[in-house]
């Protein structure tokens, strides 16, 4: 038995990327599939460093068609297994993400989202929102997290494996080119010692027993003759999906309830929303914050709540409205007028937001 | 002690402002402060520009990149014009009085003191070119004061500690460096 990677708790100082190595190592994953792409490219570094250490894999692919491929293969061998991307990665991915759904994988994906649409910039954007939660020909049967934070890195990273192992559908820890490039402070533990049990995990194929016979037989198929076949199982997975959704669903709020005007955000951008908001509140406004973790499934009655009891909600994000199609979709009917504020692939900071959000007042 | 410094450093690729910004992010992490920094990553950083930035405070930081910095320093004239963007009516301005091609109108106006200091010429002169940015260090951490000069000594000694080993003498020249980058600032404010 080798040691584990983190004991004790302890404050570190590193990148977000180093972040995701260490955490799916505290995680007790066993091995990463992936193909480099900035500003990911970290991410596969660092855990080629530790996986020696720690007796853990890593496989180098041709590409990322085939890094989400073996991701699924690991999956179905019974590893837990992950890869990350970013941008034109994350679109090859969809494939194999799209099989995991059908197949009910629990493959788990670090997006670090860079500039688009194509190779664009490998800097930073909120634009693989639309893609990460609902790539894919298929319902967007996922989980993402967003993260804001390099401790929410942590600390989502490690939560992603279980949700995925749990629920058994494809798992995202959705970040950007700030959070896997900037360097700040967080915790560090092993999950075990603060009570959180790793979901175990178990393989798809080659068990032993006679299927049919010892043991159910296991039909993972990506691949249906007829249309009532393939409605009766997608029937079935959405009706998971929804009973899942409430249990999985996140969020972070500040004075959202009785406040006229709540901006919502996501990720990175949120830290800018907040400090903005705070010092708004300071000065008296009545203004209040919103922030989805998971943007799929998306915190439903919160949201709703708040387009019903705000004169205002404007959505900040790095994209053109990817977050806000997403809310609108939930909040149809409600009486909050919707305000845009969108910087499709460039940061947002909080003075921006702050000198935005006094104009609505 | 409320918000946080917002530092931003630029210049051109290999004058050494991401590991200065680096080593102060240790710096103020070690002595238990909240730091944040985040350099630009684009293709600037293969022949252009270098930007670092730099908040460090004693609560969590919030966004990691902001419209006005407190302190900007910038050490090529692509740098300064560059940077003049992130400045307020509160932002000192420092840049390095060595830079070529600099005209007057290409300096910021409407901020709250511009320091013109002679880090390169003091570095080609009294040390070696290759502690410039050391130099720097020592005049963030003079003008600002976001961590005493011992810690960053302990800082840089984190970083390049294997080197002063084999060579003690480059120890002494790194550590004149911080002092000397602070005794500019201190003469120019």
């Amino acid at each position: 038995m080798t040691e584990k990677p983190v004991q004790e708790e302890k404050r570190v100082f590193m990148t977000g990327n180093e972040v995701c190595a260490w955490a799916a190592a505290a995680a007790q994953a066993e091995i990463m599939y992936g193909y480099p792409i900035t500003p990911q490219n970290e991410i596969m570094h660092y855990w080629t460093r530790l996986a020696p250490k720690y007796n853990r894999d890593f496989l180098q692919t041709e590409d990322e068609l085939s890094a989400g491929f073996t991701t699924a293969g690991g999956i179905m061998a019974g590893k837990r297994a992950f890869t990350a991307t970013s941008g034109p990665g994350n679109i090859l991915m969809q494939e194999p993400f799209s099989m995991a759904e059908a197949m009910r994988l629990p493959t788990v994906a670090i997006i670090q989202q860079r500039g688009g649409p194509s190779t664009a910039t490998v800097i930073y954007s909120q634009q693989e929102v639309t893609m990460t939660s609902l790539g894919g020909n298929g319902e967007g049967l996922r989980i993402v997290y967003s993260t804001a934070t390099h401790q929410e890195l942590f600390d989502y990273t490690i939560k992603a494996f279980n949700t995925a192992w749990k629920y058994r559908f494809p798992t995202f820890v959705l970040a950007d080119g700030y959070q896997a490039k900037m360097r700040e402070s967080l915790k560090m533990y092993d999950p075990e010692a603060k009570g959180i049990k790793m979901v175990s995990t178990e393989p798809y194929v080659g068990k032993e027993g006679v299927p049919g016979v010892d043991r159910d037989p296991g039909h993972f198929r990506n691949t249906y003759n007829v249309e009532e076949e393939l409605y009766e199982v997608l029937e079935q997975y959405i009706e998971d999906y929804d009973k899942m959704a409430p249990e999985v669903a996140e969020y972070e709020e500040i004075g959202s309830q009785d406040a006229d005007v709540v901006v919502i955000s996501h990720g990175v951008v949120s830290r800018a929303a907040k400090g903005a908001v705070q010092e708004l509140q300071k000065q008296g406004y009545k203004v209040g914050y919103f922030r989805p973790i998971t943007i799929r499934p998306l915190p439903v009655n919160e949201i709703r709540d708040i387009a019903n009891s705000a004169k205002k909600v404007m959505v900040v994000e790095s994209a053109n409205g990817q977050l806000d199609r997403l809310i609108k979709e939930k909040v149809y009917g409600c009486n909050a007028e919707m305000i845009p504020f969108f910087k499709p692939g460039v940061g947002i900071t909080t003075e921006e937001v702050e000198s935005r959000l006094k104009e609505l007042f | 002690m409320g918000k946080p410094w917002k530092i931003v450093l630029a210049g051109e690729g290999g004058q050494g402002v991401q590991s200065v910004a680096g080593i102060l992010a240790d710096a103020a992490n070690d002595q238990g402060r909240e730091a944040l920094y985040i350099p630009n990553f684009g293709v600037e950083q293969r022949g252009g520009v270098s930007v670092a930035y730099l908040q460090i405070g004693d609560e969590p930081v919030g966004a990691p990149k902001f419209q006005t910095a407190d302190i900007i320093i910038a050490l090529s004239d692509r740098a300064v014009t560059r940077t003049t963007r992130y400045t307020g009516p509160d932002t000192v301005f420092v840049y390095d009085s060595g830079i070529e091609n600099l005209k007057d109108e290409d300096l910021p106006t409407g901020v709250k003191k511009i320091l013109a200091i002679p880090a390169l010429d003091a570095a080609k002169r009294e040390l070696h070119p290759r502690v410039f940015n050391v130099i720097i260090m020592g005049a963030v951490i003079k003008a600002t004061g976001v961590v005493p000069e011992e810690k960053a000594k302990e800082a840089l000694e984190k970083k390049l500690g294997y080197k002063f080993e084999q060579k003690p003498e480059l120890r002494d020249m790194n550590f004149k460096a911080i002092e000397r980058g602070a005794e500019l600032v201190a003469e120019a404010l």
